[in-house]
């Protein structure tokens, strides 16, 4: 085959397939026509028929899906939905009306509606007109009134012998160039009108947001509850007691200096335990070594008390003190699991920060399958991950070792 | 015993010169600050220091680095370092001189006035003083190397590595001085370490062990 005809049949190819999705197109097109009245008069009754607009989403958007799903075949790009979320609640009427996600599927309703059923017809009809073409110079003269072509009368030898290879020319030249691009243009089209606009993205980014910021907010709620508790029944309550003891051995010093003496011991040992659980408590604030020796040290001494060798690759860039204290937390917990539940006999702990992120990858070489549905130590992870809008991702093949990710934003 | 004392809490600070005169040594000087630390040990070079980690105006670990830059001038110059909490990191940064005259005690060790006293003189004698606590994190931590030893004889390292002698150990733990030196054969034997006498250095050895 050489090249020319390479490339015609991969033009007559590429048409055919054009043909195909323009076809296919009325699988919406039609519907959409259809649709194109209803739509109006509901429109223009909408002072009326308001109440019924959610339920009167829910079959366009069904049809716009359809074509959305259609056109990022084409365009082998996907094409995300813009509506917030998937089900609509008949209160969210108003809501609706201001959603720009509802007039862009109008829009693309009116658009495609108009457009489909004419583009179908014209990629279909192109195919047999160039047979036809073909046979005009062997029956012209039979029909009455000698004219047969589309645009001029065929009625004499020298240009029946001409025209219908003009049409033809002509006829493929829709065929092979306008029919590939009429396809393209409706895929874009949908693309355009279905996808999400720049304003619906971020309106969605910041719902996230908020959302992780509530949760941030209320796992920082329950540490403060925590700390309180546990100053409050433990630390406190202890030293009370021993002030007790205290004042009790002051009463009895005269009289009975061997039950003061116990009583003093008794303070003693109560005002010891106190500060054990204090230092506990302040562990859990902000670990002491993190501001002594900052992350990198921290990180170092966590991976030398290990009892499998632990290689570290550290950056000393600093990073607010949540986010530091944050990472502790992370490697840590991993090193804790990788020390109880991997059985790995080697880990590596990198730590740097990349830009605006602070990146965490704890490595080990055990028999990985670790699983975040399971273990409270990766669940406690990615909340407190989470909660600083972080993200953790765990690859733990079947005795393929385990890596966990996480990226914390700096804020910077 | 000449002591300087560095110690930023007021209260602490007049609490340990109570403690220390009423036992009968002599402070010498007290530091408040980081930067004061090494003059006031190179200036009156005591018999032994007493040192907070946490010192302004940093509030990190000035004490400890004064401790070990201290060291590094003046070799075998008694330390004993308190902190509010144990780190096994910083146990280990003081003993890798590898001599003795070491201590890093929890603060709160300070109430138990005759173990304070006990563990500064054993200091100032060119021994060794762990915290307990430094030495049960270190247990914690290296739990594998140590599955070999009994229980009795676990009991006998960790006291060992506070930098106890076995006459002591033997006292502690209400078994003769003979069987302590068993044990200790024994946990040498298992560890593949050479016996030794001195208390530090027993101690150093089995933390290089630990932290190997």
């Amino acid at each position: 085959m050489n090249e020319a005809t390479r490339r015609g049949t991969e033009a007559l190819r590429r048409s055919g397939d054009a043909t195909r999705y323009l076809v296919g197109g009325l699988g919406t097109g039609l519907p959409a026509l259809l649709a194109i009245g209803p739509v109006l008069v509901f429109l223009a009754l909408l002072a009326f028929t308001l109440p019924w607009l959610p339920d009167a989403v829910k079959p366009l958007r069904a049809l716009a899906g359809m074509e959305r799903r259609r056109a990022a075949r084409r365009l082998g790009r996907e094409i995300p939905e813009p509506y917030g979320t998937a089900d609509v609640k008949p209160e969210d009427a108003r809501r609706l009306l201001r959603s720009p996600a509802l007039w862009r599927d109008v829009a693309w309703t009116l658009a495609h509606g108009f457009t489909a059923l004419v583009a179908a017809v014209l990629a279909v009809g192109l195919w047999p007109a160039i047979p036809f073409s073909f046979s005009l110079p062997l029956w012209w003269w039979a029909a009455p009134e000698g004219s047969q072509s589309a645009f001029v009368t065929l009625d004499s030898w020298p240009k029946a012998l001409t025209l219908p290879f003009l049409q033809v020319a002509l006829d493929a030249f829709l065929l092979l160039w306008l029919v590939p691009r009429l396809a393209r243009w409706q895929a874009l089209l949908a693309e355009a009108l279905l996808r999400p606009t720049r304003r619906t993205s971020l309106t969605e980014r910041v719902e996230q947001l908020t959302e992780t910021r509530a949760g941030a907010l209320e796992a920082h709620g329950a540490e403060l509850r925590r700390i309180e508790r546990d100053l409050h029944d433990g630390t406190q309550a202890q030293l009370v007691a021993a002030a007790l003891r205290l004042g009790l051995a002051d009463r009895r010093f005269d009289a009975d200096p061997d039950a003061a003496r116990a009583l003093f011991l008794e303070a003693r040992d109560g005002v010891e335990e106190a500060l054990t659980d204090l230092r506990t408590v302040i562990r859990g604030i902000y670990p002491p070594i993190l501001s002594d020796r900052g992350l990198a040290g921290a990180v170092r001494a966590l991976a030398a008390g290990r009892p499998i060798p632990v290689e570290t690759d550290l950056t000393d860039a600093r990073a607010p003190a949540a986010v530091e204290a944050a990472a502790y937390f992370v490697v840590a917990e991993a090193l804790t699991n990788v020390a109880k539940h991997s059985g790995a006999s080697r880990a590596w702990v990198t730590v740097r920060r990349d830009g605006a992120l602070l990146r965490i990858v704890v490595r080990d070489d055990g028999k990985g399958g670790a699983d975040a549905g399971r273990g409270s130590g990766l669940a406690g992870i990615r909340r407190r991950v989470a909660a600083l809008d972080g993200a953790t991702r765990v690859d733990s093949p079947d005795g393929g070792g385990t890596t966990l990710e996480v990226d914390l934003p700096c804020g910077s | 015993m000449r002591i300087v004392i560095a110690e930023d809490n007021v209260l602490l600070r007049e609490g340990l010169v109570l403690l220390l005169t009423s036992d009968g040594h002599e402070v010498v000087a007290v530091a408040d600050s980081g930067p004061d630390v090494l003059p006031a040990l190179l200036e009156h070079r005591p018999d032994a220091a007493v040192l907070d980690v946490r010192l302004p105006p940093g509030f990190r670990d000035e004490g400890l680095r004064a401790a070990v830059e201290a060291r590094k001038q003046l070799p075998g110059l008694p330390l004993l370092v308190l902190s509010q909490y144990v780190e096994e990191t910083y146990a280990a940064e003081l003993l890798a001189g590898g001599a003795g005259g070491v201590g890093y005690l929890l603060k709160d060790r300070v109430s138990r006035v005759d173990e304070f006293l006990d563990a500064l003189a054993r200091v100032a004698a060119g021994g060794t003083a762990l915290d307990p606590e430094v030495v049960s994190q270190l247990m914690t931590a290296r739990r594998d190397p140590l599955r070999a030893l009994t229980p009795r004889e676990r009991e006998v390292l960790g006291l060992m590595a506070q930098g106890l002698d076995n006459a002591t150990i033997a006292t502690t733990l209400v078994i003769t001085e003979r069987s302590v030196s068993k044990h200790i054969g024994a946990v040498f034997a298992k560890l593949g370490l050479p016996p030794s006498d001195s208390g530090h250095r027993r101690v150093l050895a089995v933390l290089a062990y630990l932290n190997s």
